[in-house]
């Protein structure tokens, strides 16, 4: 995944994890670039930010120094800096729990935010725009990567905690001294490291998306060492003299299997050795005075490897496929196009500040489950059936087609009919799962029945999970637990329980 | 209580946030295995998740959440990570003859040497098997890592030797070295210092259990174990206001021993009827956790109904049940204790029967006749 668990600290803080890196134009205004971090991969919708680490991301102008086989893209030492910095959580008037935070801006001022708040903050000219709070993770990944598997986004219905700083170009970063910049964006503990303070100075950074998950961390090659914590203590734009020959022979080893994973070799020895040297400088290239577009992601870089001035300003946008992008790169030197398993992230990026789309509500849960004194099978022959016919609350039931994909029409005795595909059965484990197709205001609504033994007896268990379509929550979750707890209530006056509950009870 | 603004403690992120993202990530983890449970990696994130909480918040439905887990996953995946996550949840849930089964299952299925290994290790080191070689082992990936999550289990089975001096070591190396912001570590790192000095070394040092008790708690007020264990030693020093103040607010936690401790405190402020209504409740709390989790909670119930509990045949049944299922040297004391304690209340005079003899021999009654 992008950046997301990028390293094998097992007991990390989530929201030092960085996910992603974005620099492209404001779709709204082109004459303001917007730069975005993120972090807490898969973030609750609870998630707030860690008070104890600066989020940085810092811009440096970038010169090309060489290209094709000599590609090279040389950061200069001047840096314009972005930090934001979060409080301990307070709370409003109403109790509900809030964070508020600072933006130190590239010119030395701070600018207050408070996560969440859509609108954002604005210094006083509009010279410069903050947000900081959770929205829907704008990254797809839909292949298994050390296979080449397509397969769904892995991240669907994700969240993560973003960061969004627009400003005015052509005020803070002088297209005039040159066009083309480098950005990264890292976590780093507020204290600094020493005897005392932090043991490092840096947890996480990121460039170019991938540079770890992907790049360093093939998942292909069997038995090197996971690098990514060695990667990650990195200082930006410094990578450590003594330890770039170790990731740059990582990166050409990773290179030269991805280039093979289509039983083709596209890439000569020279240019996959120049693709390395490139990668290993590894910041997020992007041109203020091209176009930034969903497809101008690496162009900055693939054209300079191939020896040719690049067109457009590199960046990267919210939908940029960026994940395609670089395997199609890696793989057959953009022979052609890779396309994953999906085609888009949960969501797409919005036109407007902040630009990425509002967090994605979590999926609800209802479960239930009975004692039985009846054995496992006894069980299963009745509520295995799948026309539902044994549940209290179901007037008419019928079932429309055959095995795996059949339709149960029910009317239930409130007057609504709810339809339900039959999505797989196996009768040795006595369970089956099923989803909704009408007649509840869900999406993603999947249940399953099963039964499983214990003791001389049985257990029986339901489990929903949906999420609620324009209806709140708890709504539709009345609703599916008063469904499952009547069904499950049918059966313990239907098979008794065990005696020992039947003693409590 | 002890702040962070202790100069030589390394910084972390807010405890009150730290849950809350703990809480946040552990639902979310939830999702995703709802939305597929053979997502990478999904069914493990619920597990660390959810032994975070049972842990660190006293969130103690964490074992009937992971009993699910587990069987919800075996029933979609066929490889060996099913028989790994089982062996996980038993050895979470103290089930260490299970947790071995399981792990036999995952290495017939082809589970990496690795994972084998550390769950083979972390299941010896529990039931105390093997301990030089449990050490060997923990000396071996410690050095190799120098990481706190394998500088923690090495200070533990030091600790469990009876080095007390080179466990403080490490432990206090884990400290030092952790290179991350999260405080849940870092308030494993302070509780297990506590602990150390408060209850394993031969002669305990309550005032030093005490600062490491409440660093605990700087770094995670939710830390309801490090709240039981202060709030215990502070009634030791008659500080009975305070250990109440600890307490009060661990209640939500549905952990029996928040209510036994507290109705300890209270008897000390001779406030019996409350102190019996929190003793009704801890008494109920622990038979329910008995009931699902007999294992996980057999060796706490055991001292709850040897002291305040005040039912020895009950407080021996269980400890004999812990003594069984992980045959530590601190278990079998605490056995023996227990079982002394039982034998003095209610034999008559005459020749006493060692009180090893008591809970070793299962056919033994308490009463030294036979069942």
């Amino acid at each position: 995944m992008s950046d997301h668990v990028d390293g094998p600290r097992s007991i990390g803080d989530p929201p030092a994890d960085i996910t992603d890196l974005f620099a492209f134009t404001s779709p709204k205004d082109p004459a303001r670039t917007v730069l975005a971090m993120c972090v807490f991969p898969s973030a609750g919708e609870s998630a707030v930010f860690s008070n104890v680490i600066d989020y940085a991301m810092a811009v440096r102008r970038v010169s090309v120094t060489g290209i094709g086989n000599a590609a090279k893209f040389q950061p200069a030492d001047e840096e314009f800096r972005f930090t934001f910095r979060f409080d301990v959580l307070d709370r409003d008037a109403a109790g509900n729990v809030i964070q508020r935070g600072v933006c130190i801006l590239s010119d030395g001022r701070e600018l207050p935010v408070t996560v969440n708040d859509e609108k954002g903050e604005s210094t006083p000219e509009g010279a410069f725009r903050v947000f900081a709070g959770l929205r829907s993770d704008p990254f797809y990944l839909a292949w298994i990567p050390a296979t080449l598997e397509k397969v769904p986004n892995l991240l669907q219905h994700d969240n993560v905690l973003c960061m969004v700083v627009e400003f005015d170009t052509r005020g803070v970063l002088d297209s005039e001294k040159g066009s083309l910049f480098g950005v990264i964006a890292e976590t780093l503990p507020t204290e600094p490291p020493g005897r005392i303070g932090h043991p490092v100075a840096r947890i996480d950074w990121i460039g170019r998306p991938e540079q770890t998950n992907v790049r360093l961390n093939n998942p292909a090659l069997f038995g090197v060492d996971d690098i990514r914590d060695l990667w990650n203590q990195q200082t930006p734009f410094a990578i450590s003299k003594e330890l770039q020959p170790l990731f740059l022979q990582r990166l050409k080893d990773s290179f030269a299997d991805w280039d093979i994973r289509d039983g083709k070799a596209d890439w000569t020895p020279e240019a996959l050795a120049a693709n390395a040297n490139v990668f290993l400088d590894d910041f997020l290239l992007f041109d203020i005075a091209k176009p930034i577009t969903d497809q101008s992601h690496l162009e900055i870089e693939k054209s300079t490897i191939d020896g040719r001035p690049y067109q457009t300003g590199g960046g990267r946008t919210v939908d940029a496929n960026s994940i395609d992008i670089l395997l199609t790169w890696l793989v057959n030197h953009d022979r052609e196009f890779l396309l994953g398993g999906a085609t888009g992230a949960t969501k797409p990026g919005t036109k407007t500040f902040p630009y990425f789309a509002t967090p994605n509500t979590e999926i609800q849960t209802v479960a239930g489950s009975v004692e039985l004194a009846a054995a496992p099978d006894d069980v299963w022959s009745v509520i295995g059936q799948f026309n539902l016919q044994w549940h209290p609350s179901v007037a008419r039931a019928r079932l429309i087609g055959e095995g795996l994909g059949q339709l149960r029409r029910l009317e239930t005795r409130d007057g609504r009919e709810i339809v339900e595909r039959l999505a797989e059965i196996d009768n040795t484990k006595r369970s089956y799962r099923y989803t909704l197709v009408s007649g509840v205001p869900a999406s993603h609504y999947a249940g399953v029945i099963n039964v499983r033994p214990k003791g001389n007896g049985s257990v029986a268990e339901w489990r929903v999970d949906f999420l609620a379509n324009n209806q709140p929550d708890i709504a539709v979750r009345t609703s599916v637990s008063r469904l499952v707890e009547t069904g499950l209530g049918s059966l313990k006056t239907r098979f008794g329980v065990p005696h020992d509950d039947a003693r409590r009870a | 209580m002890t702040t962070l603004a202790e100069p030589d403690l390394p910084r972390a992120t807010d405890g009150d946030i730290a849950a809350i993202n703990l809480q946040s990530a552990r639902r979310s983890a939830w999702a995703r295995f709802a939305q597929d449970p053979r997502l990478p990696g999904v069914v493990e994130a619920v597990v660390d998740q959810e032994r975070l909480a049972a842990q660190f918040l006293g969130n103690l439905d964490a074992l009937d959440r992971l009993d699910t887990l587990a069987s919800q996953f075996s029933r979609v995946d066929d490889s060996f990570r099913p028989s790994l996550v089982h062996a996980e949840v038993a050895s979470t849930a103290h089930r260490f003859h299970d947790a071995r089964d399981h792990v036999a299952r995952a290495v017939l299925m082809g589970a990496p040497r690795e994972a084998i290994e550390r769950h083979t290790l972390t299941i010896d080191q529990a039931c105390g098997v093997a301990l030089d070689a449990v050490l060997a082992a923990r000396r071996r990936i410690a050095t190799a890592s120098d990481r706190l999550e394998d500088l923690m289990p090495l200070g533990s089975v030091l600790a469990d030797l009876e080095h007390f001096a080179e466990a403080d070591a490490v432990y206090r190396q884990a400290f030092y070295s952790y290179d991350d912001v999260s405080p849940f570590p870092l308030a494993w790192v302070c509780f297990q210092l506590g602990m150390l000095w408060g209850e394993l070394v031969p002669l305990p040092d309550p005032d030093l259990a005490a600062l490491w008790y409440r660093r605990a708690i700087a770094y995670l007020p939710g830390y309801v174990k490090a709240r039981v264990h202060l709030a215990e030693v502070c009634a030791s020093q008659d500080q009975t206001g305070e250990a109440e103040a600890l307490l009060r607010p661990a209640l939500p936690s549905r952990d029996p021993e928040v209510r036994w401790r507290l109705a300890d405190v209270l008897i000390a402020q001779d406030r019996f009827e409350e102190a019996e209504m929190e003793l009704h409740a801890a008494r109920s709390g622990f038979e329910e956790l008995l009931e699902g989790h007999l294992l996980a909670f057999a060796d706490h119930a055991a001292e709850f109904y040897a002291g305040s509990g005040n039912d020895c045949r009950r407080a021996l049944e269980l400890a004999r049940a812990n003594v069984a299922n992980r045959p530590t040297r601190r278990a079998i004391n605490k056995a023996q204790s227990i079982a002394s304690k039982a034998d003095t209340r209610s034999r008559p005079p005459g020749p006493t029967p060692s009180a090893a003899d008591c809970f070793l021999a299962p056919e033994v009654a308490i009463s030294g006749e036979k069942r």
